[in-house]
């Protein structure tokens, strides 16, 4: 990889990538001036709510909506009616397999409501207590049906069926009934049954995880606006502005050029705001109403009605020699879908063993549906999950033959070149160093006390690439704006403004990084897959270039030679040797000013479909100390090992890793969707349903590895989900260690754990 | 073309079933991923639109979204696998 190499030794040239200036959306987050989907209020604008179903599953007899359109100062009432239906089919990726007759039951109920708060009715209103008073007035006769919540039961010969027809996909023959199984993939390399048999050892274990939200602090909230021409536009919270134009057009059977969607900040979204619940609702009441619409989710609707994760049943068997080589594994990984098919369990599969050469595997996946809110993306959706399992056998297996579990890890690490469950080989190094880095660390070998326990674990995630588009224009005073249609989750706009800057070779503060409505900028794929520093960022740095290309022409106007007698350097115009003639180096300032002379503004776009993306690998430890008498588990160290390629903007990265972690130990200990026997959520709150907060946590050290890929300019990867892979197994392991008990099923909360250390007593 | 390593192109699951009968391994000149698959759609018309929507491609194991203008050396390994979407 003579490239990798290349771009190392470029590091020592960077200005600007690898340090932290100051935030360009810092100031108005902390004023409170940053405009959230929340914020957004036009003149004239409705109140719109949600009427959504007390039962988990039910069938809709009638829905009366009379009595509210009636009631005074209601200006639109809207049901599933009001939305064209739409075609069966799974349209598009696989693992997200679109489908529209589902996407448009969900946002709104037809013929049944599928799980506790889904939507059936909607009004726009011109007060918050008059658009409450007309939901109360909607009349919705249901027959209640028996439901099902848990996966395996969902899975069961007599469970109770959200759809009728639903056959099983992935397996031949066809099924000749129905199931709530909506599809089973299977992966496999090698042969597992030789593997096994030269095992020495083999450990297999049944694992569940519960169901968890992303948790974003910013609710779900838009606005939209429907003009009489039938053109439209939404102001909202999204991680992707050109996703919420599409799905919109679509729920609504409007051409995509007459729906403009802007976007606001966004305060979190995790995967979870990759698709729509509100804004096709906000437009058809503007629609029907004629007036602006706002729409916004309380926090009790983001738990009910909004995606969490899948939670899953899983069964994982490893087999290894006594010297610590992986020869086999197997795994079967059951998801909940929720309400409509769609988990990510493909991705379970194709990651569960992904950081590993495993000459012998197999993965099987159910994608299953159940009376819950339907699952959306969260943070390398799939991949937490089976790594759970994965690496709580790998540290299971790792005490039995008496190896340290890094050095286990490091036995069996991915390479260059090693297959993978899905057929091609990895193309790129980075796990081997997450792993050698904390078997460095000075922290790793310190001495536990009593009822501590240390524990690791690794992760692995694709990364992402893809349509992205950016523009720069370099203002007449030699300010240069950088507009893209990434929105920014994670500090995109200093990233973009960074290379920017770099590849200009100006200052950071002369750049500005803008996140542009879909009407301004290129299409650009969602802020998602962590993507957007490598496509994007890619993409930036191409319309820089171009930029310079022009620069370097209009120098060449201004001296009267040839453009090829120009070249760009730190930021000035200079002739490219000395028989171009002497000149003083024109700054960009110098030719900004003259751009009326030398044609025109200075501007410059480019779109591009990214590849060559790079995965992220991230292994941790923690150490924990678990409380004999309550079970609670407090988490004392944490050290997160990522391989981030190259980091643009060292404390975003740090940031995100961070994040991540935090994420994956409220998912290890607290979190996780309660439902009482009716099947209604009962911790729909952020009192009962339990996030880390500042006070739970240590300091998450951060250590970023840089393994650069030679496909982004600046070698970048993406850095943004990972991290939240290891720390469920890495915590399990941890507790384990301290109290000799294996916990499998998450969350790890002070009553199980208790049970743990009173069954072992 | 002539004496350049057809590509190994692998298809990692049963999604191309319904095209294929089941066979996922082909042996294809191509000297770009456009070449891949109009060669895939002219032995099974319709596939390549699979191969373009449903699709991530791995190139020598590096991922891509499949793009026309990928190309290809002789001899490379393609695989196309199920579409991965991030959160």
């Amino acid at each position: 990889m003579d490239d990798q190499v290349n771009v190392t030794a470029a590091r020592k040239a960077f200005k600007w990538v690898g340090t932290r200036p100051v935030r360009p959306d810092g100031v108005p987050k902390v004023t409170g001036r940053a405009m959230y989907g929340a914020d957004m209020h036009m003149p004239g604008a409705l109140v719109g709510k949600v009427l959504r179903s007390p039962h988990a599953h039910a069938r809709v007899l009638s829905i009366d909506t009379s009595r509210a359109a009636a009631l005074p100062g209601v200006r639109a009432v809207i049901t599933a009616a009001d939305f064209p239906e739409q075609t069966f089919e799974y349209i598009g990726p696989e693992r997200v397999a679109v489908n529209f007759w589902h996407v448009t039951r969900n946002i709104m109920a037809r013929e049944k409501v599928l799980y506790e708060g889904h939507a059936v009715a909607a009004v726009a209103a011109t007060s918050d207590s008059v658009a409450a008073a007309a939901l109360a007035l909607i009349d919705v006769q249901y027959e209640v049906l028996p439901h099902v919540i848990d996966v395996d039961a969902a899975m069961a010969e007599d469970a109770p069926l959200l759809f009728d027809d639903m056959i099983t996909r992935g397996v031949e023959p066809a099924p000749s009934r129905p199931s709530n199984i909506s599809k089973r993939l299977e992966f496999k390399i090698g042969d597992l049954d030789a593997g096994f048999a030269a095992a020495d050892e083999i450990i297999e274990h049944e694992f569940k995880t519960a169901t968890v939200h992303q948790a974003y602090i910013e609710p779900h909230a838009c606005s939209a606006r429907f003009e009489a021409d039938g053109q439209g536009e939404v102001w909202s919270s999204s991680q992707g502005h050109f996703t919420v134009r599409a799905l919109t057009a679509k729920l609504l059977n409007m051409p995509v050029g007459d729906l403009r969607v802007h976007p606001a900040e966004i305060g979190g979204g995790f995967g979870g705001k990759t698709v729509v619940y509100l804004e096709p609702v906000a437009a058809m009441l503007s629609k029907k109403s004629g007036f602006p619409v706002r729409l916004a989710m309380s926090r009790e609707e983001v738990f009910r009605a909004s995606g969490p994760t899948s939670g899953s049943s899983m069964w994982v068997k490893i087999g290894v020699t006594k010297d610590g080589k992986i020869t086999a594994a197997d795994g079967v990984f059951k998801f909940q879908a929720g309400a409509f098919p769609g988990s990510p369990v493909m991705n379970a599969c194709l990651c569960a063993f992904a950081p590993y050469d495993i000459a012998n595997a197999r993965t099987v996946g159910y994608d299953v549906v159940c009376n819950r809110p339907k699952a959306a993306a969260y943070r390398a959706p799939g991949s937490p999950i089976s790594a759970f399992a994965v690496e709580s056998v790998l540290d299971m297996l790792a005490k039995k033959i008496g190896m340290d579990p890094l050095e286990l890890r490091l036995k069996n690490a991915c390479r260059i070149g090693t297959p993978t469950i899905f057929g091609p080989k990895h193309a790129h190094n980075g796990y081997a160093e997450t792993l050698q880095v904390l078997l460095d660390h000075p922290a790793y070998k310190t001495k536990l006390g009593p009822n501590q326990g240390r524990g690791v674990a690794s992760g692995y995630w694709f990364n992402g690439g893809g349509e992205s588009s950016a523009t720069m224009q370099v203002n007449a005073d030699g300010t240069v704006l950088v507009a893209t249609g990434s929105p920014d989750i994670g500090g995109s706009r200093a990233s973009m403004a960074i290379m920017a800057a770099e590849t200009l070779g100006v200052d950071y503060n002369q750049v500005r990084a803008i996140v542009a409505d879909t009407g301004s900028v290129g299409y650009t794929h969602v802020t998602g897959g962590s993507r957007v520093t490598f496509a994007t960022g890619t993409a930036v740095v191409d319309a820089t270039k171009t930029v310079i290309k022009d620069l370097c022409r209009r120098a060449a106007m201004i001296w009267d030679v040839d453009p090829e007698g120009v070249v760009w350097e730190d930021g000035y115009a200079k002739p490219a040797g000395s028989n171009v003639g002497e000149f003083k180096p024109l700054s960009l300032k110098e030719i900004a000013a003259k751009a009326a002379q030398t044609g025109g503004p200075i501007t410059a776009s480019a779109s591009l479909t990214a590849g060559g993306q790079a995965p992220g690998f991230s292994t941790q430890f923690c150490d924990v100390e678990v409380d004999p008498e309550t079970g609670k588990v407090t988490i004392l160290r944490y050290v997160a090992a990522q391989d981030v390629g190259r980091a643009i903007h060292p404390a975003y990265v740090e940031g995100q890793i961070q994040g991540g972690v935090v994420q994956g130990i409220g998912w290890a200990l607290n979190e996780e969707y309660i439902y009482n026997s009716k099947g209604q959520l009962d911790n729909p709150g952020f009192l009962d349903y339990r996030c880390p907060v500042a006070s739970d946590l240590p300091m998450i050290e951060a250590v970023l590895v840089e393994v650069p890929n030679p496909a982004h300019p600046y070698g970048a990867k993406g850095v943004g989900e990972v991290n939240i892979c290891p720390p469920m197994a890495a915590i399990a392991n941890a507790i384990e260690n301290a109290i000799g008990r294996r916990l499998t099923e998450l969350p790890m909360s002070p009553p199980k754990v208790l049970a743990a250390i009173e069954a072992g007593a | 073309m002539s004496g350049a390593a057809p590509a190994k192109v692998v298809f990692t699951t049963g999604f191309a079933r319904r095209y294929t009968g089941g066979e996922r391994e082909f042996a294809v000149t191509a000297t770009s991923l456009r070449g891949v698959i109009k060669e895939m759609d002219r032995l099974f018309p319709g596939l390549g639109a699979t191969l373009e929507e449903e699709t991530t491609v791995a190139i020598d194991g590096a991922l891509h979204e499949v793009g026309y203008f990928q190309a290809l050396r002789p001899g490379a390994e393609v695989f196309f696998i199920p579409r991965i979407e991030g959160g």
